[in-house]
């Protein structure tokens, strides 16, 4: 089998720039679903019984889901509800964030579980509120903790995000599709889309390593 | 004695059917310090947390400084006044020991940082840890903690300090720098309620000993009517395992 190295060098730039939107969609959905993960995370654990059922609900439907139905349900049902067209952008960022957000809510659950309850039992009596507590001692703390699980929800997005390919959003995998419509050249391609993905998630593990040291030595 | 600073009446805890507080009336007074001694699981613990609402209490009444404790409603402000210091220390690992000492100062009374670390300082120098105020609590011994735990507690400065078993958790050799800390305070007429299993602090700092068994109060009395001349048989077979 002959490659054509040609092919795949001159496609790499194209290629790359699907890499950008992936990481922006990635970011954007990480970032959007760490705010949603934060607040349901402590929703989850508070004493408002509606709240935490709706909480439960969400990671429970989310979970059970597979995202590529969540994506469809977002950019093909939704239409048939609001009578309006979906953005594609809209529709990816939407469908990754509120599916990252009930993982992430999961890990702050599980990271603020974590912290021993004398730290609440010490802010609460100094007289700071359940909130306070939560915020200057707990959270701070929890955090901490969560960032390898967190790098790896980073990850697991940036490979996930390849589903929005199939809304015709043109990230990185749709962009490898494309060329290989008009070349026909599968393995290069594919393969040079697999090698991005590689170095992307490479990279951002290696980020995680030096955020997890820099925070555990004080 | 003067004013009472802690009314407890007819105090009830129950986890599920384990009934732990079964009907405990306890006053203590300004500037008294109180010892509660018993073996373990007797409820002492129960009776100092309940005080500070750390456990709810599932019957009676606690009075602080005049105010009923009614839960949720006012629980910050009389935490405000009452001091606690845990076993297990619980310092805030991810600030120093100066940051932990002006956190509630500065968010719960709204004091000016500058005065709140002047404050802190003061405490500190108290404790004898004036050179540790950049350290993190776990680079500090465990008698080092729970001195620094004790100096958080008065930044607060409040009316009444709470030990659960400040000791308990400590090394043999540090036990002492941690007593000594606290029978400064008890000169300086600090209203203390301390559960110990340290006998000698209860016969030398105590003003009033509280031995309880079974979740009530079974003898109480100044340290020499406890541990010479005790009337309750329980007393007298709790004291003579561990004297």
């Amino acid at each position: 089998m002959d490659l054509n190295f040609d092919l795949m060098a001159r496609s790499f730039p194209l290629l790359l720039a699907g890499a950008g939107i992936t990481v922006e969609i990635t970011a954007m959905s990480v970032t959007l679903g760490l705010c949603i993960g934060c607040l349901v995370g402590i929703a989850r654990l508070c004493s408002v019984k509606p709240l935490r059922y709706l909480a439960n609900v969400y990671v429970d439907f989310i979970r059970g889901t597979p995202l590529l139905v969540q994506i469809f349900l977002v950019y093909f049902a939704l239409p048939g509800l609001t009578g309006s067209r979906v953005d594609p952008y809209f529709a990816a960022i939407s469908a990754c964030s509120i599916n990252s957000g009930a993982y992430i809510a999961e890990i702050f659950r599980a990271g603020i579980q974590s912290i021993d309850k004398g730290q609440m039992e010490a802010g609460r009596s100094l007289g700071m509120s359940w909130s306070q507590t939560m915020r200057y001692i707990i959270m701070p703390q929890a955090f901490k903790r969560i960032i390898p699980p967190l790098g790896n929800e980073f990850i697991a997005m940036l490979k996930d995000s390849s589903l929005v390919s199939v809304i015709g959003f043109e990230e990185l995998t749709r962009r490898g599709q494309l060329i290989i419509a008009r070349t026909y050249a599968s393995f290069e391609i594919w393969m040079a889309v697999a090698i991005i993905y590689l170095i992307m998630t490479f990279a951002v593990a290696r980020l995680v390593g030096v955020l997890e040291r820099r925070y555990d030595t004080k | 004695m003067s004013k009472t600073m802690i009314q407890i009446t007819d105090l009830h805890k129950s986890f599920g059917d384990l009934e732990v507080l079964r009907g405990v009336n306890l006053n203590i007074a300004e500037k008294e310090v109180v010892v509660i001694i018993g073996p373990s699981g007797s409820g002492k613990s129960t009776l100092l947390r309940c005080i500070n609402y750390l456990e709810e209490p599932t019957g009676g009444s606690i009075v602080i400084d005049g105010i009923p404790l009614t839960g949720e409603a006012n629980i910050n402000e009389i935490r405000k006044e009452v001091g606690m210091v845990f076993q297990r220390f619980n310092l805030f690992p991810h600030m120093t020991v100066l940051q932990n000492l002006m956190l509630a100062p500065m968010k719960v009374r709204g004091i000016a940082k500058d005065e709140a670390e002047q404050t802190a300082r003061t405490y500190l120098k108290k404790v004898g840890l004036e050179d540790k105020a950049n350290s993190y609590p776990e680079q500090l011994s465990g008698g080092q903690q729970q001195r620094v735990a004790i100096a958080r507690a008065l930044c607060m400065k409040p009316k009444a300090l709470l030990f659960d078993e400040p000791t308990s958790a400590l090394d043999p050799e540090m036990v002492n720098e941690v007593l000594d800390v606290m029978k400064e305070l008890a000169n300086e007429g600090m209203t203390m309620a301390v559960v110990t299993h340290e006998m000698g602090f209860a016969r030398e700092v105590g003003d009033r000993v509280v031995f309880v068994d079974g979740g009530v109060i079974q003898e109480e009395g100044t340290p020499e009517e406890i541990f010479q001349h005790a009337k309750c048989e329980r007393t007298k077979s709790f004291l003579s395992k561990i004297l």
